[in-house]
This record gives C-alpha cells, sequence and structure tokens, in this order.
C-alpha cells in the first residue's frame, strides 16, 4: 500500500525533478563518504581543506571569465567563442607589462616586450613574485584589464557591431573566426612556446591563522582580487544607474530601445566590464599556474561555458556559482577518481544540465 | 500637437501603410481600430521611430520627426507603451520606473510621485519583481515607466491585449487619468466599442489605409461602421 503511494508520487514528478533528486541524493552520498573517509583516517583533513582552497581558487578564476562571457551573451545576444582569447589577450598584455616592468636592468627590452620569446632569461632571473617585484604584478593586473578591454572594443567596432540585428548563429560563427584570427596574432608575436613566467609564490606559514599548514601568496592575492572584483560588479549592476540599464537591456532588448535607454553606450560598458573581468582572469590564472601559452584561454573556453550552462547561461550570480561548483567539483573529485578524469565528471555534470534543466541551476535569461 | 500626413511605412521592402493621415490636438484622447492586420500598431511604432519610412511626414509640435530613432522621439516629449513584453520582469518596480527617466541624469522625484499618485499599488509593490505581478498590474508599471518623462503625447499598443475580460474596464478607466491629467492619448485598441466610447476621436483603419474618422460617438453610431467592423 505505502509502495503503491511513493510510486504514485515518484510517477508524478517531471524528468527534471527527478534528475534534482538523483543529483541531490548522489552530491548527499559523496558528502556521507567524504565524512566517512575522513573518520577512518583515509583521508587526512588537510588534503580535503587543500582540495576546497584549490577548488575555491579554481573556481573564482572560472567564474571571473565566466562573467564576461555571460554578460555578452546575455546583452549582445551571442556566444562569444573568442573568449578564450580575450583569457589569453589578457595573460600576455598582462604578463608582457609585469616583465617589462620587473625586468628593467635585468635583461634587455627585447625579451622582456615579448615575454622571454628567445629563452634567454627566466622568470627565476628576473624574481618575478609578488614580494618581490610587487609594481610589476600589480603593474601588470591592471594592465591585463585594460588591454583587454581596447582589444574587445576594437573586435566589435571591426566586427560585431556590423553584424549587430544579425542574430546569434551568423555572430557565434563570426566569434569563431574572431577566435581563431586573435590565437594566431598573438602567435605571430609570441611564438608558440609555452614559457614559464613567474616564480613559485613565496609561502606564508602560521597553522594558527591559516586552515592549511601554509598558504601560497599568489592564491590568496587571487583569490582577494577576484572577490573585490566580484562585489565590485555586483554593487554596479544593483545600484548604479549603468547597473540597472544593463540588467534592463538583458531582460528585453526591444523595450530597452523604446524607453530611452541608450543601447550602444550599454553594449560598450558591457565589453568594458566583461573584457576587464575576462582580462584580469586571464592575468590571474597565468599567476597561478605560472606557465603561459596562446592556447591558456582556449583550453579554458569549455569549462567557462560549463560554468555559465550551469548558472543559467545569461545570469551573471549564476556563472559565478557555476565557476564554483565546477572549480570545487573538478578538485574535490581527486577524492574518488584521479587525475584528468575529473574533467570528465565536470563535462558529464555539464550534460545532465544540458539535457535535464536547460535553462541552469538558476533559471533563465536573468542577469541579476 | 501631432500630425501625420499621408505617411507610407512599413518593415523592410514590405510596405504596410498607404498615404495615411491623422492628427492628434493637445490633450486629445484619440482612437485607432480596425481589423487584424489593418496595420494600426504600425502607425503607432512609426510615430515613435520604428518602422521603416517610406513617404509622407510625421511632425509633432511643428518639429518633422520622422526616421528619428525612438531615444530622440522621447526627448521631444513622447511616450510609447508596447503591446507585448512591456515591462523589465526581472527588475523592480521601481527600477522599471527609473528606467522610464533614464535619458535624465537623476530621476525626477516628483514625475515619481505622481506615477505613484495615479497608481497607488505601484507605490507599495515598488520593490517586488515586475514579471511576479498580474498582468493589470504590469501594464501599471508599462505605463508608469512611459509617463516618468511627462509626456505630452502617449502612445498605447493595444493596451487590453492579454488581460482578463473583468479587468479591461480597470484599464481604460486608468487611461482616463492619464488623459483627465492633460496627456494627449493615442490609443490602437481592439476593443473598438468601448474605446470608441472612451475616446473624443477615432480613426478606422482598412487595410494599411485611412478609411472612417470622426468622434467617438459618431462612429459608434455609423450604420456602415458598425456592421463593417463592430460586428452589428
Amino acid at each position: 500500500m505505502e509502495i503503491e503511494a511513493v510510486r504514485g508520487r515518484v510517477s508524478g514528478l517531471s524528468w527534471e525533478q527527478r534528475f534534482g533528486l538523483l543529483l541531490v541524493a548522489g552530491v548527499v552520498v559523496m558528502i556521507l563518504d567524504v565524512i566517512r573517509r575522513l573518520a577512518v583516517g583515509e583521508l587526512a583533513f588537510t588534503t580535503l581543506s587543500t582540495f576546497l582552497w584549490r577548488g575555491l581558487v579554481d573556481g573564482l578564476l572560472i567564474g571571473l571569465a565566466a562573467v564576461g562571457l555571460s554578460m555578452t551573451y546575455s546583452i549582445l545576444r551571442f556566444a562569444n567563442f573568442s573568449h578564450g582569447d580575450l583569457v589569453t589577450t589578457g595573460a600576455f598584455t598582462g604578463w608582457t607589462t609585469a616583465w617589462v616592468i620587473g625586468g628593467v636592468g635585468v635583461t634587455d627590452i627585447g625579451t622582456r616586450l615579448l615575454i622571454n620569446a628567445d629563452g634567454s632569461s627566466s622568470a627565476r632571473e628576473l624574481d618575478l613574485q609578488i614580494f618581490a617585484e610587487p609594481l610589476a604584478i600589480v603593474g601588470g593586473l591592471i594592465v591585463a584589464a585594460i588591454g583587454t578591454i581596447l582589444i574587445a572594443l576594437a573586435i566589435d567596432r571591426l566586427v560585431y557591431r556590423r553584424m549587430r540585428t544579425a542574430g546569434g548563429i551568423p555572430l557565434l560563427i563570426a566569434s569563431v573566426g574572431v577566435a581563431l584570427a586573435l590565437r594566431y596574432v598573438i602567435v605571430f608575436f609570441y611564438g608558440e612556446r609555452t614559457r614559464g613566467v613567474v616564480r613559485s609564490s613565496p609561502r606564508l606559514e602560521h597553522p594558527a591563522i591559516f586552515w592549511t599548514e601554509s598558504i601560497v601568496v599568489h592564491q590568496f592575492v587571487l583569490v582577494v582580487s577576484a572577490v573585490i572584483l566580484i562585489v565590485g560588479l555586483h554593487l554596479l549592476l544593483q545600484y548604479t544607474k549603468l547597473g540597472k540599464a544593463m540588467r534592463a537591456m538583458a531582460d528585453n532588448r526591444d523595450l530597452a530601445l523604446v524607453t530611452g535607454i541608450p543601447t550602444e553606450r550599454v553594449i560598450l560598458a558591457t565589453w568594458v566590464i566583461g573584457a576587464g573581468l575576462t582580462g584580469v582572469a586571464g592575468y590571474l590564472i597565468v599567476l597561478e599556474q605560472e606557465t603561459l601559452n596562446f592556447n591558456t584561454g582556449w583550453f579554458l573556453l569549455l569549462l567557462i561555458f560549463a560554468a555559465v550552462i550551469l548558472g543559467g547561461i545569461g545570469s551573471i550570480y549564476g556563472a559565478i556559482t557555476g565557476g564554483l561548483i565546477i572549480g570545487v567539483a573538478d578538485n574535490l573529485m581527486l577524492v574518488w577518481i584521479s587525475g584528468d578524469l575529473t574533467r570528465v565528471a565536470a563535462f558529464l555534470l555539464m550534460i545532465l544540465i544540458l539535457i535535464f534543466r536547460p535553462q541552469g541551476l538558476f533559471g533563465g535569461v536573468e542577469t541579476a | 500637437m501631432l500630425r501625420v500626413e499621408g505617411l507610407d511605412a512599413g518593415y523592410g521592402d514590405l510596405q504596410v501603410l498607404y498615404d495615411v493621415d491623422l492628427e492628434v490636438g493637445n490633450g486629445e484622447y484619440v482612437t485607432v481600430v480596425g481589423p487584424n492586420g489593418a496595420g494600426k500598431s504600425t502607425v503607432m511604432k512609426s510615430v515613435f521611430g520604428l518602422t521603416t519610412h517610406m513617404g509622407g511626414t510625421v511632425e509633432f509640435q511643428g518639429v518633422e520627426i520622422s526616421g528619428r530613432r525612438p531615444e530622440e522621439i522621447i526627448t521631444h516629449g513622447i511616450g510609447y507603451v508596447p503591446q507585448n513584453d512591456n515591462v523589465f520582469s526581472s527588475l523592480t518596480v521601481r527600477e522599471n520606473l527609473e528606467m522610464g527617466a533614464y535619458i535624465l541624469d537623476e530621476v525626477p522625484q516628483d514625475a515619481l510621485e505622481a506615477v505613484f499618485d495615479r497608481f497607488p499599488i505601484l507605490e507599495e509593490r515598488q520593490d517586488q519583481k515586475a514579471g511576479s505581478m498580474s498582468g493589470g498590474q504590469q501594464q501599471m508599471v508599462a505605463m508608469g515607466r512611459a509617463l516618468m518623462l511627462d509626456p505630452d503625447l502617449l502612445l498605447l499598443d493595444e493596451p487590453s491585449a492579454g488581460l482578463a475580460p473583468d479587468l479591461v474596464e480597470d484599464m481604460f478607466d486608468r487611461v482616463d487619468v492619464v488623459n483627465e491629467a492633460g496627456t494627449a492619448v493615442l490609443m490602437v485598441e481592439q476593443n473598438a466599442k468601448e474605446a470608441l466610447r472612451r475616446c473624443d476621436r477615432g480613426y478606422v483603419l482598412v487595410q494599411g489605409r485611412n478609411r472612417y474618422e470622426d468622434d467617438g460617438e459618431t462612429l459608434l453610431a455609423d450604420e456602415q461602421v458598425r456592421r463593417d467592423f463592430l460586428g452589428g
């Protein structure tokens, strides 16, 4: 009798709800398993906290990059496949600046301008890390934002602006072209070589304050910068006139037009903010992984899209949350599976979301 | 105040309006009725610069406004409430109203107060998301947004569309309130009888051309108009 009742209730659920239940059940089982492993000593607490911390670091980076993608999607209405290469652009412009500033008197200007394309110097020789060269690191961060903004605006002027009303698919295809062009312009100048551009981060040890044995300063800088930017973006969107107009335009572009919102100015602001955050994300990614390559952003693009889809395409808060979920899931999966397979878990999650809840975990096109 | 003469307009290559004449005086309440596909909404969009201008003139307070962009036309004192999707549903009621005054440097507090006076429920619900309100209330938000710049002329595109029948009467009352406060109204309506009863003057548009033009009451009483367009 009771089984019948339960069956009736289950068959009354939609596929979406069943998927949700399954997902929640899966997460609960995993959390219980983590607790069990901690209890029997299979998993050290420090290992778990390291996974979580690295998840937070990766998640914030992906989230920061995903915000830019989500913004251009919700306001310009197309999936920008050149977004990954804007990440790369930020990394290259920023680290060029860091090398130019940090390498004064150490190596010649040509080597610095092309970030050691000739391999004649090294990050070690420049001692490029936050304590030794704070000016270079911070200067690079600022230029990464500005450089990416300028390049994104130039691309918008040259390509996307002419196609403003062309619809999502032509714009998407154009953006693939832009992605390739941008990537190989970078290769033209900097070459294909992967290079180490930052020294290993200094560590601070202070077991009383930090939950891990030591803290990696570069990661700490990254987390603080990302959180400041995200909070700043939130304040801008919620409380400024421009932010409200951006939400209005994401919500209903035609209505924004007849309301008298200057749509081209809002689009300009969208590129400035979106590309700025993206460039910073690219710069910080390199600060964390210490190496730089012309494919750095391209390889991240799928993860960025996964974050955006997870949070609901067009939702900025969704993109950040999506990034965090992907980052944490990607790292926490190491408890059960090893190495590259964690990516499989992240993308499997993305595919399941696309099938069962295509509007994303947090619902439709909404910037707020 | 608004004078449309010999207007030809449409979308891209498709011409919808042929030689349309129309006038709205200061503070006047004018409706455009006609069968589906007659180009009623297109008249309104043409005034607001949302169609392809193909000929004729649109003059507002002596200034030629045809071919100008909506964000410019707004500054001349015309407000427009589209038929569908006419609120920013993810924004709060207050934010919707603020967007109506985007072209001003600051939100005009007196205009905001005036809108709240006309539609008190909006003040009560100002922090609620517009999308979570009922159809009638959303219509108020949309009208309120268009009134934030205190326009001389308000364009209303089928305001009764999508409203429950018992709310239609309330909607017409609200248009009366707006008009009585001195704002001229140009309204397109499918609910022709009620619209003609309320307005000062009406136009019947058929296949993109003027067919009849007269006082609302006269049109309502006209045998021909009744038989052809008002269903007896």
